[in-house]
């Protein structure tokens, strides 16, 4: 059996870079085929290379055959009628690829027209087809994207990719962007279309647990090269290469790793807790409230996991943490200190005994400081010791956190995202805070990446001793890393207590429903629960 | 950078010196810079040694030289009371280069500093942005003339009206670029290590913002530049025979057809100062934006 899409030899040039080198890779009909990597793999750029969407100053060779006709060297007229008609793009932000301005129905046709559907009605009966296959009701085709969920807008972006009848579909991160209960339903939906259309899916993802869900085969890159080709099962029993083993490795897995010894909740609480929240209510006007009657609290050298999808207010209760945010009601205590009534400068005495490590390590470092200025910016803010011993100081925690001293004479943008999020992390423990506060603090890192972010963290946590509010929508970071695990939705608590009790045996339904989201990346294990809940929901 | 002093220096100054010179220096010499950088230096450097390279006293009267045109001894001839145009314009420069030393930094601080308090304290951007809007409601000129009848002639109403053009501009830019780089995730880090308003001014928000001040530093003396001589050429600036670039060439304007270097001398410098500023403006733009892209 011939490919529909081979893909020999490719190369692509950047001035400068070269991102994809002697690339091989056949898809089928009826099949998807998984493209893993970490950032800079050049996996998006092999995809943009088949559509003919690479920037000029990008220079390929090589060879794309789709269904005996070469792509590379297409003129743009014939290259356009392949793409939307052949080949169809689902990109990561469902947010931005719908025109805001236009209805969604007319969108649909608009992509129907350029396709040859000439009458309007036709059009109209169509757009409400396919919003209908993916499970949009058809008369909200005169509704605006912005009147549509993160998860329906992925839906319409679906449709918006079907509506010519691709034999290809390739889908970039489709479901990066989305919360984990919305990735599941995306997920079970490109299946379904999948099996449907028999369609070739060219699926390009860093999330292990969406291969071993979807995928048939999986190609592994890195920089630039197909490191292997498998079989699903295969991969994920056996990768053959040493990256491809690392790769799986580092992927954190539920009810895996022992949840960390603590003998802290053992030891009578003689001080008072680093954070303690009771009743806490925050609400902006006109919303409804971000945190709805919350009391939690963290225990000096524990580490308390946050857990909940957007909008769940998890973000919201760091801020009140730090004390960026005053409670709308019910009380919020700082090691014991009652945040409220509390004056500016005073609240600036507590924030010393508060470190903070932000999602984004390339947007919380102030691009024209050098690492070592980041690190010792804290001390300097509270004059702690002498120049020279903020200096030292600084470079001790670089040596904590596995940088060498050369690293802190660079700028921001001279690190890897990786090791930017260790300076922050050194910056954030440079005073000694009895409380940290993470905030998604490896949701922008390989996965690779973050295992070791994620180990380092542990260790330091050993080290310091520091108490920690732990924020992320990843539930198996979370059970790597927290004593506890607090999750929340629309702003309520549903459930607090030890993190292998929650993960493992959860009490509330959602937190159910949201550990039965997370792919597990085990093609198997996935298989089995996709089989058992097509049962359920089929019955 | 690391000294904890938290004085009451002006901010702008404070910072120039330590952070100025790492983009800038390349994007000044080569290209565009340095074209823009050998204009105005060939003109500054003039003025500074006009005493020295002038041949004649600005104002000495030459026996049998009137209107001559160019010659080896008068570059740009004489005029029409006996006076060397070369000297004149020589000295003329120094004029205008006052202007641009003394009211483009003042316009740049004085703006600067109420676009940061603007962008701190609500009711006093909406009192800046009002009072931005009067400024500009006047063309330069039309305001020159209104300070000038108040002030009477000289240099002074043109320092004030290049001082006048320049604060709304350098105001807006600071207040805009002081909010956006006041969202960024480092400046709440820094807020949330317990940094005071006054340190996130001084060490995050000035530091990121430079570089489009130095830019419309650039740009403003080209503009001040320009507004001088014009307001020495209606004559309501540097009161004669004292010579301003803008004065010598509104003189030459009666004798256009008997000594055509008297104009074009001076309007020749005016367009070596205007085009070399705003090249180096230019210059330095480019070089942000790809600065930007790189990080």
């Amino acid at each position: 059996m011939t490919a529909l899409l081979q893909i020999k030899d490719l190369t692509v040039r950047f001035p400068g870079v070269t991102a994809v080198r002697d690339l091989a890779l056949e898809l089928h009909r009826d099949e998807v085929l998984a493209v893993v990597g970490e950032s800079g793999s050049g996996k998006s750029v092999t995809a943009l290379a088949v559509l003919g969407l690479l920037p000029r100053t990008a220079a390929v060779s090589g060879s794309i055959v789709l269904d005996g006709q070469e792509l590379l060297g297409l003129d743009e007229e014939r290259l356009r009628r392949v793409r939307g008609a052949r080949i169809a793009l689902v990109f990561q932000e469902p947010s931005t690829a719908l025109n805001p301005v236009e209805r969604v129905g007319w969108q649909i046709g608009e992509v129907l027209r350029a396709h040859g559907t000439a009458s309007r009605r036709e059009r109209r009966e169509r757009a409400a087809e396919l919003l209908a296959q993916v499970g949009i009701p058809p008369e909200r085709a005169r509704d605006y994207p912005h009147q549509f969920s993160g998860g329906q807008k992925q839906r319409i972006v679906l449709a918006l990719a079907l509506a010519a009848d691709p034999d290809v579909l390739i889908a970039d991160e489709p479901t990066t962007a989305l919360d984990v209960t919305v990735q599941a339903e995306i997920l079970a939906l490109l299946r379904e279309l999948q099996r449907d259309r028999e369609l070739a899916v060219l699926l390009i993802t860093h999330n292990m647990g969406v291969v071993a869900d979807l995928a048939d085969r999986v190609a592994v890159m890195r920089s630039g090269r197909v490191l292997e080709t498998q079989d699903v099962h295969r991969i994920f029993a056996a990768p053959s290469t040493p990256y491809a083993r690392r790769l799986l490795a580092s992927v954190p897995q539920l009810g895996v790793q022992d949840p960390p010894a603590l003998d802290v909740p053992a030891s009578a609480p003689k001080s008072p807790p680093a954070f303690a929240v009771t009743d806490l209510v925050v609400d902006y006007p006109g919303h409804p409230a971000a945190l709805d009657r919350v009391t939690l609290s963290v225990a000096p050298g524990e580490v308390l996991g946050i857990v909940g999808e957007s909008g769940s207010g998890k973000s919201t209760l760091g801020r009140v943490a730090t004390g960026r945010l005053r409670p709308s009601s019910g009380t919020a205590r700082l090691f014991g200190t009652d945040l409220a009534p509390l004056r500016r400068s005073d609240l600036r005495a507590l924030r010393r005994r508060v470190g903070v490590v932000h999602q984004d390590p390339a947007a919380s470092l102030d691009p024209r400081r050098t690492v070592l200025e980041s690190i010792t910016e804290p001390l300097d803010i509270h004059r702690v010791g002498t120049p020279a011993e903020r200096v030292a100081r600084a470079e001790e925690l670089l040596d904590q956190v596995a940088l060498t001293r050369d690293h802190g004479a660079r700028l921001p943008r001279e690190l890897s995202g990786g090791q930017r999020q260790r300076v922050a992390l050194a910056r954030a423990l440079v005073l000694e805070p009895a409380l940290l506060l993470a905030d998604e603090p490896t949701s922008a890192l390989d996965v690779s990446v973050q295992a070791t972010v994620l180990e380092l963290f542990a260790e330091l946590q050993r080290r310091h001793g520091f108490a920690c509010l732990f924020i992320s929508h990843d539930l198996a970071v979370v059970d790597q890393v927290a004593d506890r695990v607090a999750v929340l939705r629309s702003g309520r608590l549903l459930e607090l207590g030890p993190a292998d009790q929650v993960l493992t045996r959860p009490t509330s339904d959602y937190t159910l429903e949201l550990l039965e989201s997370v792919p597990l990346p085990d093609p198997e294990a996935q298989r089995a629960r996709r089989a058992a809940g097509r049962l359920k929901t089929s019955a | 950078m690391s000294a904890p002093e938290l004085g009451t220096s002006e901010p702008l100054g404070d910072a120039e010196p330590d952070q100025g010179p790492r983009v800038r220096r390349g994007a000044l010499l080569r290209g565009r810079g340095l074209a823009g950088l050998s204009l105005v230096g060939v003109v500054v450097l003039a003025g500074l040694l006009a005493p020295l390279i002038a041949p004649y006293s600005p104002q000495e009267q030459l026996p049998d030289a009137n209107l001559l045109g160019a010659s080896a001894g008068h570059l740009f001839g004489t005029d029409e009371v006996n006076r060397d145009v070369f000297s004149r314009v020589l000295h003329g420069i120094r004029a205008d280069l006052l202007v641009c030393l003394i009211a483009v930094p003042c316009g740049a601080v004085l703006g600067g500093l109420l676009g940061l308090v603007a962008s701190q304290y609500g009711p006093a951007d909406v009192a800046a942005q009002r009072a931005f809007d009067i400024v500009l409601a006047f063309p330069p000129i039309i305001l020159g003339i209104g300070i000038a009848a108040v002030t009477g002639v000289g240099m002074l109403p043109v320092i004030c009206v290049v001082i006048g053009a320049e604060l709304p501009l350098f105001g807006r830019l600071v207040r805009t670029a002081t909010l956006k780089v006041r969202e960024l995730p480092y400046v709440d880090a820094a807020e949330s290590m317990g940094a005071t308003r006054a340190w996130v001014l001084r060490k995050h928000v000035v530091p990121n913002i430079l570089d489009a001040v130095i830019v419309q530093l650039a740009l403003s003396a080209s503009m001040a530049v320009f507004i001088s001589s014009a307001m020495n050429f209606i004559g309501i600036g540097v009161r004669p025979p004292s010579p301003s670039l803008g004065g010598v060439l509104a003189d030459a304007m009666a004798q256009l057809g008997t000594n055509d270097m008297y104009a074009i001398g001076p309007l020749l410098v005016i367009v070596m100062l205007v085009l070399g500023f705003q090249l180096i403006a230019q210059a330095l733009l480019a070089e942000r934006r790809h600065g930007g892209d790189a990080s």
